[in-house]
């Protein structure tokens, strides 16, 4: 079945067309980004060379309320290397119209930019969403070459109706996977540790209140708070590795949302300076196996870029 | 949530063979290395001590040498062929790793329990 593929930016005019920047050096990032001697200054340049240990650079995704769920999506759809068994299950469309307790708050959805021509209502909508996003992921994983990759999710991430359908499908599975686990708890079942925290707030002591106070304004008034980053990366079956640069030098550096499942779930790299905005992290590519020796044996493959006056060095053997 | 307190981070030392790859006059071994005594110490992400100034695995190439010898992201490098790794300079580590007359190199390295949390992170994908 073919997917109408909505190419037109729905983005005005004046605003910077795609939605994630092309990769940029990440030490050359740090260094214009944060110049200056404050000791706020030294702590996130300082995470951005531990960064750099391991990941060659960086890309500046759309600042909104949508950064978090974006970085995410494109890191999925440029990364993975399949899609989760329970996303190419048929049963999942169907979710939208048997999500329990929520159901009318599900047909009040509320999408950007408006709706399609000839639509029905929200929950269709919705079906679409995870439709799409389906077929995208499915389309991503099996691209051959990373230039068709690429090219493909830069079609996609040009403020395109299917982006933000595809980042409402990503909030839907949060509410879908928020239902699953409060009715896990409410039946005495083991729930990850996350959970209780999701829930214990004042203002989201169920998944309905979950919805209608922090869910629903993702995107437009709010992005995700920590909290809500766990139950992303539960929904998704990833684990989404987050360099936070404001806690260099603490435990916290580097955290997984979530971090039981570090072995088995896949994981999507993202950075960000304060838990708001979120960049894209780009590994450093695993061009050959091996590195070329020139006459006197010494590796023409050395680590890392010559940009600047070389403290650290990693070399590939 | 990613650190949990109190919880011991114990090491573990792992005696590692890599048969180095053979591709016509270069020898592989699929792994990255970073640290050493003329370096940064505190801009190593695996380690504990940031003015631990050894030489640390940042990097295995997925289904290389080394991946398959079973060195891992991380791992910290203690000895090559019973030379001492603690103490030596970048380059004079990379000199003991690509000898070209040995196309086998036994290390000996030091490796953390699973609750570190930076060095999980670095398992290819």
């Amino acid at each position: 079945e073919q997917e109408r593929q909505e190419k037109t930016s729905l983005l005005p005019n004046s605003e910077e067309k795609s939605s994630v920047a092309a990769p940029e050096c990440l030490l050359s990032y740090a260094r214009r980004e944060w110049k200056g001697n404050t000791a706020k200054s030294l702590l996130i340049r300082k995470g951005y060379e531990a960064t750099a240990w391991v990941f060659e650079s960086l890309r500046r995704v759309r600042g909104d309320n949508y950064c978090a769920l974006r970085a995410t999506l494109f890191q999925l759809l440029g990364q993975s290397r399949k899609v989760p068994a329970w996303l190419q299950d048929p049963e999942i469309l169907k979710w939208p119209k048997q999500v329990q307790c929520v159901q009318d708050l599900v047909a009040q959805w509320r999408f950007p930019f408006g709706s399609r021509d000839g639509e029905g209502g929200a929950v269709e909508r919705l079906e679409r969403c995870l439709k799409l996003l389906r077929s995208r992921w499915l389309e991503a994983v099996e691209c051959v070459h990373p230039a068709e990759r690429e090219r493909m999710c830069q079609q996609v991430f040009e403020g395109t109706l299917d982006e933000y359908e595809m980042l409402e499908a990503l909030k839907f599975l949060m509410l879908h996977t928020a239902v699953q686990l409060h009715g896990a708890i409410s039946k005495g079942l083991r729930v990850p540790e996350f959970c209780w925290l999701l829930f214990a707030r004042d203002t989201s002591k169920c998944p309905r209140t979950f919805f209608t106070n922090h869910l629903r304004h993702v995107g437009f008034s709010g992005g995700l708070e920590q909290v809500e980053m766990f139950l992303l990366g539960y929904s998704l079956q990833q684990t989404i590795q987050v360099y936070r640069l404001y806690k260099t030098d603490s435990e916290e550096f580097v955290t997984y949302y979530p971090d039981d499942h570090k072995p088995d779930w896949p994981c999507l790299s993202l950075v960000t300076e304060d838990d708001r905005h979120y960049n894209i992290l780009v590994p450093k590519q695993d061009k050959q196996l091996y590195s070329k020796f020139d006459e006197s044996g010494r590796s023409k493959m050395n680590h890392p870029s010559g940009s600047q006056a070389q403290k650290q060095h990693v070399t590939r053997l | 949530m990613s650190y949990i307190p109190g919880q011991p981070v114990t090491a573990v030392v792992q005696r590692i063979e890599i048969q180095k790859l053979r591709d016509g006059d270069n020898l592989i071994l699929g792994f990255s290395i970073g640290g050493g005594i003329d370096q940064d110490p505190g801009q190593n992400p695996f380690s504990e001590d940031k003015t631990d100034k050894g030489i640390y695995v940042t990097r295995v190439s997925k289904g290389g040498p080394a991946d398959v010898a079973g060195l891992m992201t991380g791992d910290k490098i203690m000895q090559v062929n019973g030379w001492d790794m603690t103490m030596v300079t970048h380059d004079q580590a990379r000199k003991r790793l690509t000898k070209k007359n040995e196309d086998v190199v036994r290390l000996l390295v030091t490796r953390k329990s699973l609750e570190d949390v930076v060095r999980q992170s670095m398992m290819p994908h």
